[in-house]
């Protein structure tokens, strides 16, 4: 199977001009991050009614689209089915890209990064009660395992990588898990405590994790000129279909109990207060409506323009349901004592949106686009073009460089 | 050993924040500006709530005082990673500014609101203030030499007060108290040790109905409230 798999030649003006821009924002995103290592975290929109803000979102969402993606590559390495062996390579890699930069985005929300490694002294400086210091150890294990991994799938061992692969599939549901763990072990809030979250992250994880690998897969394809497998997309659109009913059956369920439970202010706030717009419009809309009826669709669910479509939504939307639970999730003042509590300890809170910190997210997510696409270039990571497998390579310059339009 | 609390008594306290001033310039704690303070981006060791029942005319206010609740089951010591807030013997919860990451998670944990993220680093020449020499004898961080951004803050108890006080032999709760304790103009606080029958605190928490806040969460704390 060696053979099998490609590198991008990475010479074409896109390439270049891609890895250019992506370059050039992620230094825009250090920037940023040095700016509030120096003059604090006043820089970022969170205060102490809702402490965590723009990189926490992105930490779980990436974590979410990393585990999910990863869960997908065993499909080829754990349970062989073959036809969609040309996009595995592509999933893990595209996991590893994503855990690393889940990894970053919660080492520059910390207050003081330096102290990072603290985060990995596991049983010795940690306090193992702590979902924080549990979780160091699932992500740390997780990027060296699916590194691993990714190192057997490289070298073509098929024992190995699919015991690798089952390994580190049981990992990515612990790593998800545990990170809907964070939230939902947290009595102090109302709207986040439920035993429920961890599956949530989980069905969303898996969810946005496939819609993604339709994007990135279609993208890659397509821009570097390579056919595209219908029937693969199709399928993975069906499967897209049934994880987003179980997220939705998940999403209902959660708010159901919340509503039954003697404290439901803070529900009641989540669905109809001021910031509902993003659950039903961004979260629900674009998550799960949207995708849903192009997926039923009996036509539309056919075409790979519509599929793109409804997996974008899913990407976005999933994206817009972290940001929900974290930032207004955490805006509904917290009741001390019975009554209504005046001035700014019974206000709901706040959330600014500040350059740096945007600045900040959009340097991680450009930083990783910048990372798969060198893996992309040095690891032999996507399917070959069919119509040169059987000819000699030095057949004609011309086509060939027309052909290596890569991904932008 | 003893196990630090406090009672706060509701019908003596005028809401007049002298604790919340006293306890930031005890502590050395920044003040900050008004946007700030909209923000919910000050840091306030102590704070006083205005809790208002029913409308105008039938309305009553209450001012509750609220520093940090030193529970018995502290919901931040158990979701710190990185051991930086800890439960003393005499039970009172501290934070450990040279451990503390700042990931945040304990604010989140809170439920009563008590803990601050330091945002900016402190204008060291407008709030100066010396420096006690440090006490090496004490393991932990206190007295700290300088703030600094990105670490977790909250009330102390005072506890330099009481382990100063309590290497002098004087009695802890009527000699030494802890500085917005000592402020009251109203004398609405008391401090001493719960576990002692004998204490301040365990009579005045014998005399009413006293309660704490949120009793429902488990987190037990040890600060005690009188009611109005």
């Amino acid at each position: 199977m060696a053979s099998d798999f490609v590198t991008i030649e990475g010479k074409s003006k896109n390439y270049r001009a891609a890895v250019i821009v992506f370059g050039i924002l992620a230094l825009i995103g250090l920037i940023c991050f040095a700016l509030s290592y120096v003059f604090g975290h006043q820089l970022f929109g969170s205060s102490n009614t809702i402490p965590w803000g723009m990189p926490i979102v992105l930490a779980i969402y990436l974590i979410g689209l990393s585990a999910g993606s990863l869960i997908l590559s065993s499909l080829t390495y754990v349970f062989g089915k073959e036809e969609f062996r040309p996009i595995a390579r592509m999933a893990v890699l595209l996991a590893i890209v994503l855990i690393f930069g889940a990894m970053i985005s919660i080492a520059v929300d910390l207050g003081r990064p330096e102290k990072f490694w603290r985060l990995f002294m596991f049983f010795y400086l940690n306090n193992m009660t702590s979902m924080f210091a549990i979780n160091g150890i699932l992500y740390g294990g997780y990027f060296v395992i699916s590194l691993v991994y990714m190192g057997i799938i490289l070298a073509n061992q098929k024992q190995a990588s699919r015991f690798m692969g089952i390994l580190a599939v049981c990992w990515a549901v612990l790593v998800h898990m545990g990170t809907g763990a964070i939230f939902g072990f947290v009595a102090a809030r109302e709207t986040w405590f439920s035993p429920i979250k961890p599956l949530e992250f989980l069905s969303a994880a898996l969810a946005s994790g496939l819609a993604l690998l339709i994007v990135v897969t279609l993208l890659t394809l397509k821009l570097s000129g390579r056919s595209i497998n219908k029937g693969m997309i199709a399928s993975l659109a069906n499967m897209l279909r049934m994880f987003i009913i179980l997220l939705f059956i998940l999403i209902v369920v959660d708010k159901l109990t919340h509503l039954y439970e003697p404290a439901r202010d803070a529900t009641i706030f989540m669905l109809a207060g001021e910031y509902a717009w993003i659950f039903w419009v961004l979260q629900i809309g674009l998550a799960v409506v949207l995708p849903l009826a192009i997926l039923f669709h009996a036509k539309l669910n056919k075409t790979i323009k519509w599929i793109t479509v409804a997996s974008v939504s899913v990407v976005i939307g999933i994206f817009f349901e972290r940001y929900y639970l974290v930032i207004p999730g955490s805006a509904y003042p917290l009741h001390f004592y019975p009554g209504k509590i005046e001035g700014v300890y019974g206000a709901v809170g706040t959330f600014q949106i500040m350059p740096a910190e945007m600045g900040l997210s959009l340097g991680i997510l450009a930083l990783l686009a910048l990372l798969f696409l060198l893996a992309l270039r040095y690891l032999e990571a996507l399917p070959p073009k069919p119509m040169e497998s059987p000819q000699p390579t030095a057949a004609s310059p011309a086509p060939s460089a027309s052909a290596t339009q890569t991904t932008g | 050993m003893a196990r630090w609390g406090m009672v706060i008594d509701l019908d003596k306290c005028t809401g007049c924040q002298a604790c919340t001033v006293a306890c930031k310039e005890e502590n050395n704690v920044p003040y900050g500006s008004p946007r700030e303070n909209r923000q919910r981006t000050e840091i306030y060791w102590n704070k006083v709530i205005a809790v208002s029942r029913g409308e105008y005319p039938s309305v009553n206010i209450e001012m509750i005082p609220m520093p940090c609740m030193h529970c018995d089951n502290p919901p931040c010591v158990q979701v710190c990673p990185a051991k930086a807030t800890f439960i003393r013997e005499d039970g009172i919860v501290v934070q450990n500014f040279r451990r503390c990451i700042g990931c945040k998670y304990c604010i989140v944990a809170c439920p009563y609101g008590v803990r601050n993220f330091n945002y900016k680093e402190q204008a060291e020449e407008k709030y100066h203030r010396p420096d006690p020499p440090p006490d090496r004898s004490v393991i932990g961080p206190w007295p700290f030499p300088t703030r600094t951004h990105g670490v977790v803050e909250k009330c102390t108890f005072c506890f330099h007060r009481i382990d100063a006080g309590l290497k002098e032999n004087k009695t802890i709760g009527t000699e030494v108290v802890p500085a917005c304790v000592e402020s009251c103009p109203a004398k609405a606080r008391f401090f001493g040790d719960l576990d002692d029958p004998e204490s301040i605190v365990s009579q005045q928490v014998a005399t009413r109905g006293s309660f704490t806040l949120k009793e429902g969460k488990g987190t037990h704390p040890k600060v005690h409230y009188l009611p109005k």
